[in-house]
């Protein structure tokens, strides 16, 4: 590999865009694919096979070539509502498991970038941060403030916008109570019952580090039953 | 729903080649049966033997890393590798866990 096509790689992985590394096994040449872009020339005749192996996101050798595809998909977008104790242990979960993530707090002594170094963080109520943010189906919403004035709406664009993934912190009684307040909203049970609140999976555990990991723990199991 | 996994090899390799060390890269480009690593796990090597990143559960990291050694040594730009199933003398070389992987080499020059 040349040191040209780290540097590219790398650039194309911080900036989020979708691509593969096609190597030759033959003759050690590789370069990168993006779909819509013209192809190197020396992988011109294995074009459609690329392409189709690009769309499928596996990674693997194509049958019956020397051709070696791997797949760089975007990251998973985790929104994390209050930038508390629990998040900060939270970023760096997520971090290494290369999900995208932002913080999202109107509290600017919460949402420092002392606290949270290298992370994106929007000061900004939910519904204004929303319209900085992109969501779809892929993004996941924790929500960590447990204030209703905060949390409420970030819930209700997640369900909205059906995200895959969200969570609220809270006891069992919070939890109810939040129910309540959505069903005064205008969500349906079945709605309401998407959000896992209390959030994460019982690991017994109630320090911040702790609950981080369960919180984690609960996303990553939801991504692969999805 | 894919998490894209991505254990962020190349970004360590890429501060490697920063620091002026020659890297070798080794990625899993197939395997068989029940291997420790899917398809696309990465590891580096650098010319005094240090690595990171996995291409097995600990099991061929070692001769990986010798083969590296051989070919920068060598100066061959690349190299194909594979590993079977393993026998009782899983210290050695080879799969305890059954599988068999092939590893492909490749210097980052």
């Amino acid at each position: 590999m040349k040191k040209q096509l780290l540097k590219e790689i790398i650039e194309k992985k911080e900036k989020k865009i979708e691509f593969s590394i096609i190597t030759n096994l033959e003759n050690g040449e590789s370069c990168v694919f993006e779909k819509g872009k013209s192809i190197n020339k020396n992988f011109e005749e294995h074009k459609e096979k690329i392409i189709s192996q690009f769309d499928k996101k596996k990674n693997g050798i194509i049958e019956g070539t020397n051709i070696f595809v791997e797949t760089y998909i975007r990251p998973i977008k985790v929104i994390i509502v209050g930038a508390v104790h629990i998040a900060q242990y939270l970023v760096n979960f997520a971090k290494s498991l290369n999900f995208e993530i932002s913080i999202i707090d109107p509290r600017g002594y919460f949402a420092s970038k002392q606290r949270f170094p290298d992370i994106k963080i929007v000061n900004k109520w939910p519904m204004e941060a929303f319209n900085e943010i992109k969501t779809d189906q892929n993004t996941a919403l924790i929500a960590l403030t447990h204030d209703p004035k905060i949390d409420d709406p970030a819930l209700q664009h997640a369900l909205k916008n059906k995200f895959f993934y969200i969570g609220a912190l809270g006891s069992k009684k919070t939890h109810t109570n939040r129910c309540a307040r959505l069903e005064e909203s205008g969500f349906n049970d079945e709605q309401i019952n998407k959000i896992f609140g209390p959030i994460g999976i019982k690991l017994g555990g109630r320090s911040a580090p702790e609950i981080a990991l369960s919180i984690i723990a609960q996303l990553v199991s939801e991504v692969y039953k999805k | 729903m894919k998490n894209s996994f991505d254990e962020k090899i190349l970004d360590e390799a890429k501060d490697w080649l920063a620091a002026k060390q020659n890297v070798v890269l080794a990625t899993v480009i197939q395997t068989w049966g029940s291997s420790p690593r899917p398809v696309g796990s990465r590891m580096i090597i650098n010319g005094k033997g240090d690595f990171s990143g996995s291409v097995s559960g600990g099991c061929v990291e070692t001769t990986v890393v010798r083969e590296c050694l051989g070919l920068l040594k060598e100066k061959k730009p690349f190299k194909k590798i594979e590993f079977k199933v393993s026998n009782e003398s899983a210290w050695e070389v080879g799969l305890a866990c059954g599988g068999e992987i092939a590893i492909f080499l490749e210097q980052i020059n």
